[in-house]
């Protein structure tokens, strides 16, 4: 909010500190002030208000009262109701005041002035409007605003004869109902929004914008005044349906003390009938349920040094409380502090130790390491294994990458009130970015592998999935060998799981073939690995399912302490035999002595018909008690060569000892 | 004396690494002006006897000599031929693939690491949260201004939003547990607004919360120092709070931190654990405690001195493989 520094030096007789000194003053003690400006004469302070004292400082008093307790300065009041003359003629005759709808509307106070010139506004008005951001329009609307500037309290002043039926009702809007503002524009009413209607309808959006109808103009003679407590909530809605936000409404979203509205009425009275030279009829309207009482709070005092971490005595607590103009009561061993209806936001023991702290000032409290238990830290088992994992792909030449969680292709939850086309579904799979990250980065790169860890939505029954998972995606550079892509990826799922301890990993085809399989471990289905473009290949698997099988105990089993002995076998298979096929023979009637197969090389091409491949296999037999010896594994071999041809009707073509 | 001279040749070409010092050598013994050379001429003073025998023998190591330096230099001569011999140290090694930690990652870990060993677990939260544990448990009241103050993304058809922040972990975790308590929350949050440098629609922040029976603002200060410390490995660390608001803490505050010669950057939001946000979890009224938040992408991009937020969300290789 903009404040005039000249305005807040009005309020006191001592003289403020420089305007960046104040700006600091408030900064440290009360609200951040953005900005300080020289303008003209004057100074602009740009202070950030923050919400929980909108109530009582969207206003150059709220501010000048921070002020007066920081500096504890005098603060100078005048009492406006004394200074207006009533003439005998009663207000009341000239309109009346209906509040239909009390929940809404909890006091509405008004004055009539008659006989009022409209002309423009004194210069001092006009200045003081324009250093605030505010158009000067004519001397009536000049004082409702300057009165809303120095009290926080929206006002609104209606030409009385123009009001129809000189009723004035406050009531919620009727579905279909219109209104024509100050400003000429249209806005469609319904229920959700508070209005002050008279016979014909709504003359004015309650607490938001007037309407042109009942407008102040030049001819004007009888004015209305308005000075009420509308409901935040009702205003906040209305001013949500019909999308508009204003001055007025700004602050009553906040909330407003309403004992305001009475000093606002008179300061707003006493300047129409100085400046607009207005007679002022007899009586203040006031329609006041509920009137609102001071609240009394009690404050234990060790419960403000130990929270705020100071050894501050009661005598400057007391102190403190009572130069916020707070009445302190001495119980036995605790404090009663009544506190006025302007702060709407102290309402518990800790409000006050926040305004005691921060009135001593935050700076003065020291630093001090507490007196800590001892709990060993524990950090959740998959953030562990998350990092352990980010460490094993970075070093198998994988980058990490941070995608946005949301997309524009169609997935199954999506944005009630995305920000943009491009981001309005949340991602399934962390797939789709990556491959738009690929070819991004092809255009700078010849080989490119990344990977991403994070959250994927989905929905089942109804209810939003949050999985964690881990995605690979790479793309090599010139063709060397048929889909090398998807086995380097392949290598990179072996080795990353081993390493986290997790073995028997194999790909499960029964989806079908095609160039995608399934990553199982066991029975337990990790994810997919796919090769989604001729030179792009990438995997995505369940990251808890991972943690979880990483961290099962598991037994180790000593190296054997007898050599192994390795023999090579080449096999002659058509090309659309899978190498699990021959694997699974081998293993078959290889028996426990097998105890690894290697495939060391897929050959096609020279030599080779058209239609088939030669797999080479090293096959290690070895055992856990005793030496083997050449025949016996030349026996074996020949076990496993006759079944090759036999059983699997492949070629064996070549072999060694 | 002959002898001598023959030694100390052989032990001159042995050691000749190249042909200048060879030729040195043979300058030196079997020149013109050569030692060898100079006791063959000073031979023909002697008898013939004496001349005969002494004159055999030196032109037997005259001939020794000059056959090793003929076989050295051939040495000499084939090695430079020879690149088999030689590494060309200068040309670039082969390149092994690099992979790259993203920088929130090494931000996140430095965070997690400073608060383990003050004694702070580390946890994670969900993202998609329910409007109680992101606003009600916090003692964010419906329609309150405050819930304008981070505008929501709302889930459509589903009564679910994506967490404004990671705080809901605060209701979540002492839901569940007693106190004492210490622990920090690392996460990714969502909010509703325009995306410029400096602000995006999705950010890493991360949150602390310890509570015990006499935790004290004094406590929060002396705990974001040391975190800030060792953040920016340096002593010279200037902290100050400034009164600010949030509604599940009371007091609230603004932390702002200046580095040695630097400016004051406002970094974290803290401030004391509010009491409703206690007794929604069902804590007593003896805890007190508190809480704050801060950046994580705002830390990563002060620490490397990145300017735009979105860079961080680009998975540019030209930018992650600076890290």
């Amino acid at each position: 909010m903009k404040i005039s520094y000249n305005w807040l030096q009005s309020f006191f007789n001592k003289k403020l500190p420089v305007p960046e000194k104040l700006a600091d003053l408030l900064t440290f003690h009360s609200f951040e002030v953005e900005e300080v400006k020289e303008n003209n004469d004057d100074w602009i302070l740009d202070i950030d208000v923050l919400p929980n004292r909108s109530h009582d400082c969207l206003s150059h008093k709220g501010i000048a009262r921070e002020i007066s307790v920081l500096l504890k300065y005098p603060f100078k009041l005048i009492d406006y109701g004394k200074k207006i003359k009533e003439s005998k003629e009663l207000a009341s005759k000239v309109v009346k005041i209906e509040v239909e709808d009390k929940k809404m509307c909890s006091r509405y106070t008004s004055r009539v002035v008659v006989d009022v010139k409209i002309d423009s506004s004194p210069k001092w008005i006009q200045d003081r409007l324009i250093t605030c951001g505010l158009k000067p329009i004519s001397n009536v609307v000049d004082i409702a605003n300057y009165v809303m500037l120095e009290t926080g309290q929206p006002m609104h002043a209606f030409d009385a004869d123009k009001i129809a039926g000189n009723k004035i009702v406050v009531r919620k809007a009727k579905k279909g109902e219109k209104m024509v503002s100050l400003d000429n524009e249209k806005y469609d009413l319904d229920e959700n929004v508070l209005v002050i209607a008279d016979e014909k309808g709504p003359v004015c959006i309650a607490g938001i914008k007037g309407g042109i109808n009942p407008g102040i103009d030049g001819q004007t003679k009888r004015i209305v005044l308005e000075a009420a407590n509308f409901n935040l909530r009702v205003i906040r809605q209305g001013s949500k349906k019909i999308n508009l936000r204003t001055d007025a409404s700004w602050r009553f979203e906040n909330g407003l003390d309403p004992n305001l509205t009475q000093e606002a009425i008179d300061m707003c009275t006493y300047l129409i009938q100085k400046i607009a030279k207005g007679k002022v009829l007899k009586g203040l309207i006031d329609i006041y349920q509920d009137k609102r009482e001071a609240k009394k709070i009690n404050l234990d005092t060790f419960k403000v040094r130990s929270l705020l971490g100071i050894n501050i005595s009661d005598k400057d607590i007391i102190d403190i409380l009572k130069r916020l103009n707070f009445k302190v009561k001495k119980t036995k061993n605790k404090l009663q502090v009544t506190v006025p209806t302007i702060r709407l936001d102290l309402s518990i023991p800790e409000d006050l130790i926040e305004e005691i702290g921060r009135i001593y000032g935050f700076e003065k409290i020291p630093s001090q390491l507490p007196n800590a238990f001892l709990i060993p830290s524990k950090k959740r088992e998959d953030l562990i294994y998350q990092n352990k994992i980010k460490d094993i792909l970075t070093n198998l030449g994988f980058s990490e990458v941070y995608n946005y969680s949301l997309l524009s292709n169609k997935e199954s939850i999506k944005l009630a009130n995305p920000v943009s086309q491009e981001q309005k579904y949340l991602r399934s799979s962390l797939m789709t970015l990556l491959i738009k990250n690929i070819k991004d980065n092809k255009r700078y790169f010849e080989r490119v592998r990344l990977f991403e860890i994070g959250k994927v939505f989905y929905l089942d029954k109804r209810q939003v999935i949050e999985k964690k998972k881990l995605a690979c995606i790479i793309s090599l550079d010139e063709k060397k060998k048929e889909s090398q892509e998807f086995y380097h990826l392949k290598g990179v799922i072996d080795s990353l799981l081993n390493k986290i301890g997790i073995s028997d990993i194999w790909y499960d085809d029964t989806l079908g073939k095609n160039r995608k399989a399934e990553i199982k471990v066991g029975n337990d289905l990790l994810g997919y690995i796919e090769e989604i473009e001729s030179n792009i290949a990438g995997f995505e698997i369940d990251f808890e399912k991972i943690v979880q099988l990483a961290t099962e105990e598991r037994v180790y089993a000593a190296p054997s302490k007898y050599p192994a002995m390795v023999r090579d076998i080449s096999v002659l298979v058509d090309h659309g035999t899978k190498v699990v096929e021959v694997l699974n023979l081998i293993n078959r009637v290889g028996g426990f002595l097998v105890r690894d197969i290697d495939l060391f090389d897929i050959y096609k091409g020279e030599n080779i018909p058209d239609s088939k491949k030669n797999l080479a296999f090293h096959i290690v037999f070895q055992s856990d008690e005793r030496t083997l010896v050449d025949s016996e594994v030349n026996q074996l071999r020949d076990i496993i060569i006759t079944a090759l041809e036999k059983e699997g009707g492949w070629e064996v073509r070549k072999q060694n000892a | 004396m002959h002898n001598q001279i023959k030694q100390k040749a052989i032990k001159e070409i042995t050691q000749a690494n190249d042909l200048k010092k060879l030729e040195e050598i043979y300058r030196t013994y079997i020149g013109r002006k050569g030692k060898i050379t100079e006791i063959l001429r000073s031979l023909k003073d002697l008898s013939e006897k004496e001349k005969k025998e002494k004159g055999k023998i030196t032109n037997q190591i005259k001939n020794e000599i000059n056959d090793m330096i003929k076989e050295k230099e051939n040495k000499l001569l084939s090695k430079k031929d020879d690149n088999k011999g030689w590494i060309d140290v200068t040309a670039p090694g082969i390149k092994v693939p690099q992979g790259h930690l993203h920088p929130i990652t090494l931000v996140q870990r430095q965070i997690e690491d400073i608060f383990q060993s003050m004694g702070f677990s580390v946890l994670d939260g969900p993202e998609v949260e329910t409007s109680y544990y992101n606003f009600d448990a916090l003692n964010v009241p419906k329609n309150h201004p405050a819930r304008d103050v981070q505008d929501t993304f709302w889930l459509k058809d589903l009564d679910l939003l994506l967490r404004t922040h990671t705080s809901p972990m605060q209701a979540r975790y002492m839901e569940k547990n007693n106190p004492p308590l210490r622990i920090i929350v690392p996460g990714k949050c969502f909010r509703y607004e325009a995306t410029d440098s400096t602000h995006d629609i999705q950010f890493y922040q991360f949150e602390g919360l310890m509570v015990g029976k006499d935790v004290s603002v004094a406590n929060l200060k002396a705990i974001i120092e040391e975190f800030l410390k060792e953040f920016f490995s340096s002593s010279d660390i200037k902290i100050r709070l400034r009164p600010s608001y949030f509604p599940f803490v009371e007091p609230g505050f603004e932390v702002d931190v200046k580095r040695k010669g630097g400016e004051w950057l406002e970094i974290i939001g803290a401030g004391m654990v509010h009491p409703n946000v206690f007794k929604e979890a069902g804590y007593t009224n003896e805890w007190q405690g508190f809480a704050f938040g801060a950046g994580i992408d705002r830390l990563t991009m002060i620490k490397y001195q990145i300017n735009d937020i979105r860079l961080l969300y680009s998975s540019d290789l030209r930018f992650l493989k600076q890290f």
